[in-house]
This record gives structure tokens, sequence and C-alpha cells, in this order.
């Protein structure tokens, strides 16, 4: 019970509160943003060439702010965003008008999620285990070469990585190919020969965001086992003769693991923002395009969507995490 | 330790199979799609993120992934090339009556729809009422206001009863990259809310119909019809040669390079750069083969909107200063390295408004001057010489430049404005401007003038460039600039919240057709807003009663009658002489062509059509299309 009363109720009330505070800034911020969605669409129409009458677009304007809910003071549309919301909609999006967000978001989630969670998981495991080792083993050869490409590595940026990646890989040797999410003429049916084709061109924007990834978990996973390196629990089991792995993986890795897995957390949850620089480089489908074109369209309800979406899950990431952090350090303690 | 380095070796061993693995078939076009029969294009609007929604009447619809160039078809299109309308659904031009309060439309035979029905006049009648009752539908506004009523008078002839006179209303249905086409009646009919039906999968009036979609909204695969001689472009040209048309987005402009270069990509839209970074392939080719390479019968001109409704753009002096202490050989040189054709009027430099209203002015520009004296002489601002100055530019860069002046008036226009920064000094002395020590200009009030430039944010559209260009004119000259870019730099222009926008500075004009109507009308005082209200017309907010009387003279006579040019050239003139805008140079237009598969593009040599794939017009192209044999 002092659990439930001291620790999760204050915790889940805490996720309750971030939740409707996000939405709230999520509701009124694309507001304060100098674009008018209904202009947007009608220059969408009109911009390359489309003739409207002058006449005609004052009527379709206030035809558009009506179908759009635009109409009325920022409080009743704040009111209708939220009755909305507890259905699951999150309205019409204005820049596809009228495809609901949603229909949209199911559309491009299942690639940001395939691509991103399995890229972020092996970065993370990958970054970790060799960051922790070559810490561990620091006066090793093979440790400095590592060490030395995550350092050249990361600091790059992520656009040149990529481009340079899809240069080498997709142009000079043409292994990969350059764009899109499975093979062109394919029927999209979940059979065996459309997953290896999605897996393949899948693989070199993975390949990009597990480099860069790898990189960045490597750095900061070798910085916190150097730090422990020093440790006298770590001292004692070498003088003790326990072998070299098992100090390396049950004492110095398991002992930084604590931040990494917070870290590892808040990444799941930033995946519901898109990996915009990925999906442009390898025009590959995902959250990241649509977030981008619909804050270039004043598309507040298909930004709110995304968002919404993002927050809840680094919300939730959150809380799991404060909820498993006893499994992971015994130090941990919630009664 | 030794099991360490055998489990990284271990992972290495897979990534490199997995690499090895992923080399295995990856061509981009599936096994069912012979490359030699698929011509592949770019998609101007990027990727589509409601990839089967095909329902083009509602307003959030993408129509350049197939929409607009293989499934539907207008009544009449716009062909720029050439300077004609061409008669596609229609089997004739509009026939007006003599108050212009009913229009009758005669349409053309032996038309299907992809799914066998035969297009008849039903379907315009139809399209017209649905339209009409449903707010918020594209055209429903238009169609309300001057509609009274649409009927058929056979199964080929559809009348409109109008409310008001208009000798216009047939430019709703003319194809320029857009207008009201038509519905199928018999897929439309028991649809219960248009807006929300997805027309998926879609019955098509072209020659193609959609076989498959990237559910991601990367591309969108066309195939021929069967029956591709029952339709408007199998009349009037016979069959399109491309079995497929591949709409594929690849991304930003570096990896359409690559695209082309891999042969994955035949025609695409590039920027200047990347353009010049290809030009070394053998198998590329632009629309023009040698320098100045862009397209230059885009019907459209760049140049910078001034905000009239704001201080000091509201004193024509100012504005005309503004334009004199330009050199257009600078502007050009570094906004797209010299490759454009300069036009003084408010009209595109295009090979048919050279004919139609540059040439005719010629005698009109030569002589216009401006209520200032010179040397004790009215002053001439038109400067002839403008285009063969940059053509010495361009040779001096090194490019192979005709010697012949009728071809660089051609390539590069045919004149423009003096560079006189001393006129432009005297302009702005005489409504109490002063320079500082330091050779910065200071407002009447003895403040610095100081001008904000607004500009969208990409680096590669030519607005973005000319107006960096413009801002160093104007910063030699002695004004302080502020450059502002930003992704909503058209609401913050149709709101009147800038000063000096790189808006086009008039609006667009048919470019296959000589009436300006719909160019000068944005000028109208009608349209004019104040500040903080949406522009509904053009956005330097500007107007004149010369001009108003010119429009209202043009409203009142047919689209084809001989004396719109002759109106259309006075306004010019009025436009020219109050200058609320600054036209530069016409619009550049980049393609790369790679002729790996395709060859007999519509190029500067040939340009039996527009050149652009993201044009309604391209469906013209397709039956010219030749193929090379390669497999």
């Amino acid at each position: 019970m002092p659990f439930l009363k001291k620790y999760l109720l204050p915790r889940i009330v805490q996720y309750l509160v971030v939740i409707l505070i996000g939405a709230t800034l999520i509701f009124f911020v694309p507001r304060l943003m100098p674009v008018d969605p209904v202009q947007q669409t009608l220059e969408k129409i009109t911009i390359q060439g489309a003739f409207l009458d002058p006449d005609a677009i004052e009527q379709m304007r206030a035809t558009l702010q009506d179908l759009y809910g635009l109409k009325g003071g920022l409080g009743a549309q704040y009111l209708t965003f939220w009755k909305r919301l507890f259905k699951g909609d999150f309205g019409p999006s204005f820049a596809q008008f009228p495809t609901p967000v949603m229909t949209l978001i199911k559309t491009s989630l299942p690639w940001t999620l395939g691509l991103l969670v399995t890229s972020t998981l092996l970065s993370w495991l990958l970054g970790n285990i060799l960051g922790g080792l070559a810490a561990y083993y620091h006066e090793r050869k093979w440790a400095s070469v590592l060490e030395s490409i995550a350092m050249v590595m990361r600091p790059i940026h992520y656009y040149i990585v990529a481009l340079g990646l899809l240069m080498l890989l997709g142009y000079a040797i043409p292994l990969f190919p350059i764009s899109g999410g499975f093979s062109i003429g394919r029927k999209f049916i979940l059979t065996w020969d459309v997953m290896l084709d999605i897996l393949k061109h899948a693989l070199l924007p993975a390949l990009s965001l597990v480099i860069v990834g790898t990189c960045t978990w490597f750095m900061t996973m070798r910085l916190l086992v150097s730090n422990l390196m020093a440790e006298d629990y770590i001292v004692y089991a070498q003088v003790a003769g326990v072998p070299d792995g098992e100090i390396a993986f049950k004492y110095a890795i398991r002992n930084a693991l604590l931040p990494q897995v917070t870290g590892l957390a808040l990444s799941l949850g930033q995946i519901f923002g898109g990996a915009l620089i990925t999906e442009t480089v390898f025009a590959y489908p995902g959250l990241g395009t649509l977030l981008y074109s619909s804050i270039n369209a004043g598309d507040y309800n298909l930004m709110m969507g995304i968002t919404l979406l993002s927050v809840i899950a680094i919300a939730t990431g959150v809380l799991i995490m404060d909820l498993v952090y006893p499994l992971l350090d015994p130090r941990i303690r919630y009664d | 330790m030794k099991r360490v380095t055998r489990h990284v070796g271990t992972l290495l061993l897979l990534l490199s199979l997995i690499l090895i693995a992923s080399s295995i078939a990856f061509a981009q076009i599936g096994p069912d799609i012979p490359r030699e029969e698929t011509l592949i294009v770019d998609i101007l609007s990027g990727r589509i993120p409601n990839p089967k929604r095909f329902n083009a009447w509602a307003p959030g619809t993408n129509n350049d992934a197939g929409i607009q160039q293989c499934m539907l078809d207008p009544l009449w299109c716009v062909e720029y090339a050439q300077g004609e309308i061409l008669n596609v659904l229609a089997k004739s031009p509009p026939i007006y009556n003599e108050d212009h309060t009913q229009m009758k439309v005669e349409l053309r035979e032996g038309i299907y729809w992809s799914d066998g029905v035969q297009f008849t006049a039903d379907d315009v009648v139809f399209t017209v009422e649905k339209l009409k009752v449903n707010p918020g539908m594209n055209y429903s506004a238009e169609f309300d206001l001057g509609v009274e009523k649409v009927y058929k008078t056979d199964d080929y002839t559809v009348v409109f009863e109008l409310k008001n006179p208009n000798t216009r209303f047939h430019t709703y249905f003319l194809d320029r990259w857009g207008c009201c086409r038509i519905m199928a009646k018999h897929v439309w009919e028991d649809v219960e809310d248009p807006m929300t039906f997805d027309a998926y999968p879609p019955v098509s009036i072209g020659q193609y119909v959609l076989k498959e979609v990237d559910p991601g909204g990367y591309w969108f695969l066309w195939e021929r019809r069967e029956d591709w001689e029952r339709t408007a472009v199998g009349q009037m040209y016979g069959k399109s040669r491309p079995k497929y048309v591949l709409f594929h987005y690849y991304g930003p402009p570096e990896k359409k390079v690559m695209a082309q270069a891999r042969h994955e990509l035949d025609m695409c839209d590039l920027t200047m750069e990347t353009l010049q970074a290809s030009l070394d392939r053998p198998d590329f080719r632009t629309y023009r083969r040698d320098y100045p390479w862009i397209v230059n019968i885009d019907p459209c001109i760049t140049g910078i909107t001034l905000n009239t409704a704001r201080e000091p753009f509201d004193n024509r002096d100012v504005r005309w200063a503004l334009v004199l202490c330009m050199d257009i050989v600078d502007v050009m040189a570094m906004a797209f390295d010299g490759a454009g054709a300069m036009g003084a009027l408010h009209v595109p430099p295009t090979p048919v408004y050279l004919d139609w209203y540059y040439t005719p002015m010629e005698g009109w520009l030569h002589e216009f001057a401006l209520d200032i004296e010179i040397d004790g002489k009215p002053f001439k601002p038109y400067d002839p010489g403008a285009s063969q100055r940059l053509a010495d530019y361009a040779k001096g860069r090194g490019y192979a430049v005709p010697d012949d002046p009728a071809q660089v008036r051609e390539i590069f226009g045919y004149g423009w404005w003096k560079y006189a920064p001393e006129v432009a000094g005297k302009l702005l002395e005489r409504n109490g401007y002063t320079k500082d020590k330091s050779g910065k200009w200071l407002m009447p009030d003895g403040k610095p003038w100081k001008i904000t430039l607004t500009s969208n944010a990409n680096p590669s559209h030519p607005g973005y460039k000319n107006v960096f260009a413009v801002a160093q004119q104007w910063r030699r000259f002695g004004i302080e600039i502020e450059v502002a870019t930003s992704e909503q730099a058209g609401t913050l222009s149709t709101y009147g919240q800038v000063e000096a926008s790189n808006n086009w500075p008039a609006y667009e004009p048919w470019g296959g057709h000589p009436d300006l109507h719909r160019t000068l009308r944005m000028w109208h005082s009608k349209y004019v807003k104040p500040i903080g209200e949406v522009a509904v017309g053009h956005h330097s907010r500007w107007s004149h009663p010369e001009l108003d009387a010119i429009i209202d003279e043009m409203e009142k006579i047919g689209f084809d009658d001989p004396k719109l040019m002759e109106l259309g050239m006075e306004g010019l003139k009025v436009a020219a002489r109050e200058m609320p805008s600054i036209p530069t140079f016409s619009y550049p237009g980049v393609v790369g062509w790679d002729e790996t598969y395709w060859t007999n593009y519509p190029g500067a040599e040939n340009p039996y059509q527009q050149p652009y794939q993201h044009w309604p017009n391209f469906k013209f192209m397709l039956p010219f299309l030749e193929p090379t044999g390669k497999k």
C-alpha cells in the first residue's frame, strides 16, 4: 500500500499532468505561428496556375474555415479538441482534407516503428556493449580503434553520414536501392517475399541510424564505465581473480546501465516524431516527413496528432522506467 | 576476452553477409514491369501522405502524381510552348451568346471511361451540379456564384445559363496546372459525401489507369489502357509510347541526380547546381542542350513585389528609384549565373509573349520617359542593350553563347531598365531623401532607410536566389537591407505583413493565350484590401483608376476579341509606368532528362509541347516520346 500511495499514485498523477500540459501547449503553440491553414489550402490550389475567381475565393475561405473547425474563439476550439481527443480522434487533416489525422498517422506509423524501434534498440545494445568493453579493456588495441572510430563519427552531422552512405552503397557501389520502402510494382501484401523486400529497403536507412546511434551510446557508456573502473568493488573483483568478462558485464556494464536505460526510454518515446532526415535522404515513408509537411501547411490537427503521440510515448516511457528501476538497481526501493 | 573478440567477429561477418545478400535483385522496377517500356518521372509535390486518394475535386488532393497527367482530362488545355488552347474533351472552343450569359460546349464523341462507360454531356452536367451544392469542394463557390442552370441539349452538347454576363466562364474548365475537370457520373452519382469519397481505385478518362501505388506515397505506377484510342489524347495524337508511366519521388535534388545516373529516373526538376553536376553524363540532357540550359517558356515571371500599402512604397518615385539602382546583369549573374530571359514588363518574356507583347511594345518601351529631366531631357529608362551585356557576361564565364543578336534576344530577353543610380538618387532627393556621410540613404524624417525583403525558405527557388541578388544591389546603392526567410512567407505576404517580397511581381498569365485579364484583374481596386486583411488580389495591394477602366473594358469583350491585346498593352503600360512590383526575369525552369531509354523530349530545338512532367499537358507529350530500344 505505501508503494501505491507514496510512489505509484503521485507518478500517475504527474504522468497525466504532463500529458495535459503537453496537449494544451500543442493546441496553442501552432496557433501562434504566422500561418493560416485556409490560406495555405487556397494557395495550394492557385499557386501553380489554376484560376480561382477572387470573389469566389472569399466564399470558399469562409466555407473552409467552417469545415476546418476554425470558426469561433480559441476557447470553443480548445473544448472541441478535448472532446475529440477523448474519442481518440484528432479531427481531419487540413492539408489532406478531409482525411482523418488518424488515417494518415496509421499509414506512416508502421514504417517509423519498424525502422526506428529496430535501429534504436540495435544501436543501444551495440553502443553499450562495445562502449563498456572498450572502457574496461581500454589498454587493448581494438578498444583504441573502436574509440577512435566513435570519436570521429559522432560529431559528423547525421545528414552527411546518411548521404555519404547513400553515395557509397547506393551509387558508387550500387548494393542498395536508393529510395522507398519496398519495390515498385509489388502488391503490398504481407508475404515472405514482401517482408524480405521491405527489409532490404530498410537496411541502408537502418545502417545509417545504427552507425550514428551506436557511436553516441558507445561514447557515453565508455565514459560511464571508465568512471567505475577505480571503484573498490571492481578492483576487489580483479584482485579476487573473478574472470574479466564477468567483471566487465556483471560489475561494470550493469552498474553503468541505469542512465543509459533512461536514455533508451526517452529515445524510444522520441520515435513517434519520426526521423525527418532519414526519411528525406532515403525517401523512406514515416512520420517525420508527415510532421514536417504539416508544419509548413499549418495543418494544426496533424501537427497535434503526431506531437501528442510523441508526448504520450515519452511520458509513458519515463513512467515505465520509474517503475522498473528497482528491478535494474536493487539499491532503489519504494517503500 | 577471446570470446568477446569472437562475438565481434561474428557480428561483422553477419553484417557483411547482409550486405552481400542485399546486392541481389535490386532493380527498381518490378519483374513484370520492363524498364524499356516505362517512363519514370519525378513528383513535384513530393511524397503524397494519402496515396490512395484520387478525389481531384476536394481541396486537399495532390494532383501531380498522375491524376492530372494520366487519369483526368479537361475540356480545354493551355499549351504555352506553341501558344494555343487545345480542345481536349470539348471538340471546339466555347460558344457564347451575344451578351455572354450563356455558354455552349460541344463535346468530343467516342470517348470512354476506363471501365467502359461512354463519356457524355451527362458527366459534365453532373459535375457542375454536384460541385455547386457541395460547399468546400473545388469550384463550388464559382459555380454557386456564376451558374444559374446547366443542362444538355443532346449527348454531346452542354449549355450553361449564367447568372451574370461572363466572357471568361469557360476558363474554369481551361487547364493550366489545374481547372475543374470532369467527374464520371456513374461513379459519383451514388456517393453520399463527395468530400470524403476517395475515388479509389480510380476510373480514368485518360490513356492510363492506375496499376499500383506505394502505400508510403513515394510512387504511383500507371499502365496504358488497352482501349487507348477511345480517349481524347488517342484521338488527338495517337497512342502514348510508354506502356507504363511511373511517378516516383526520390527526395532532394541530389537524390534525383543519383537516380538519373543509375538510369532510374527519366524526367525531373533539378536545381541549377545539380544540373551543372549532371552535365558531364553522356545520356543527360537539359531543355536547351547548351548554356543557359534552362526552360525559357515557363509562363511566369520572377521579381520583387512591393507592398504599396506601406510607406514609402506608396510613392512611385521611390519604386522607380529601386528599379534604377539595380543592374539586371548583376542580378541575373548572381541569382542564376545569367541563365534566364530578362523581362521589363509584367508579363513573362517567353517566345509567345515576346511576339504578342514585347515586340509590338518595343517602340513604346524605347520612347517611354519618366517625369524627371536629366541634362534637360526627359529620362528614358529602357535599356535595349541589357540582354547583350548579359550575353557578354556569359561569354566571359566561358559559356558558348550565340553571336546572332536575334538569338541573344530570344535567349536572354529583349532588354530591361537602365542601371542609373544617379537618376534613382535624384528621384529620391526630390522626395526629401538625403544621404549621410557614409553614403547611406536617410528617409525624409532623417532616419536611416531600412527595407526588409521577405522570401520563402527554399534556397534553390528562383525567388529565393533573386531576393539575395536584389538585396545586394540595393545595399550597394546605400539602403540598409535585411533579408527575412520564412516557410510562411506566403501567408505573411497575404496579410500584408511584409515590406517587399519575392512573390511573383504579376499574377501568372494564361501562357498559351494573349488575354491578360487574368494577370491585370488582380490589380483591380475592388480587390485591394488593407493590411491585416487577406489579399485576394495581387499582393502589391496596388490599383490605378486607368487600369480599372482597362480591366472593366476587357470584361465586356470576348476571350478571342482582337481588341484584347490592345487593352493588354495599355494595361502593361500603366503597370510599367507605376511599377507596383519589379519584374526581373522569366522563371528559369531547370529540368533534367535522361536519354538512356527515351528520347525526343520537347527541348528548345523542337518545342512541340511544354516540357514539364508535372503539368497536365504531359499527357500530350507521351505519344511523341521515342524509345531508344535499350533493354
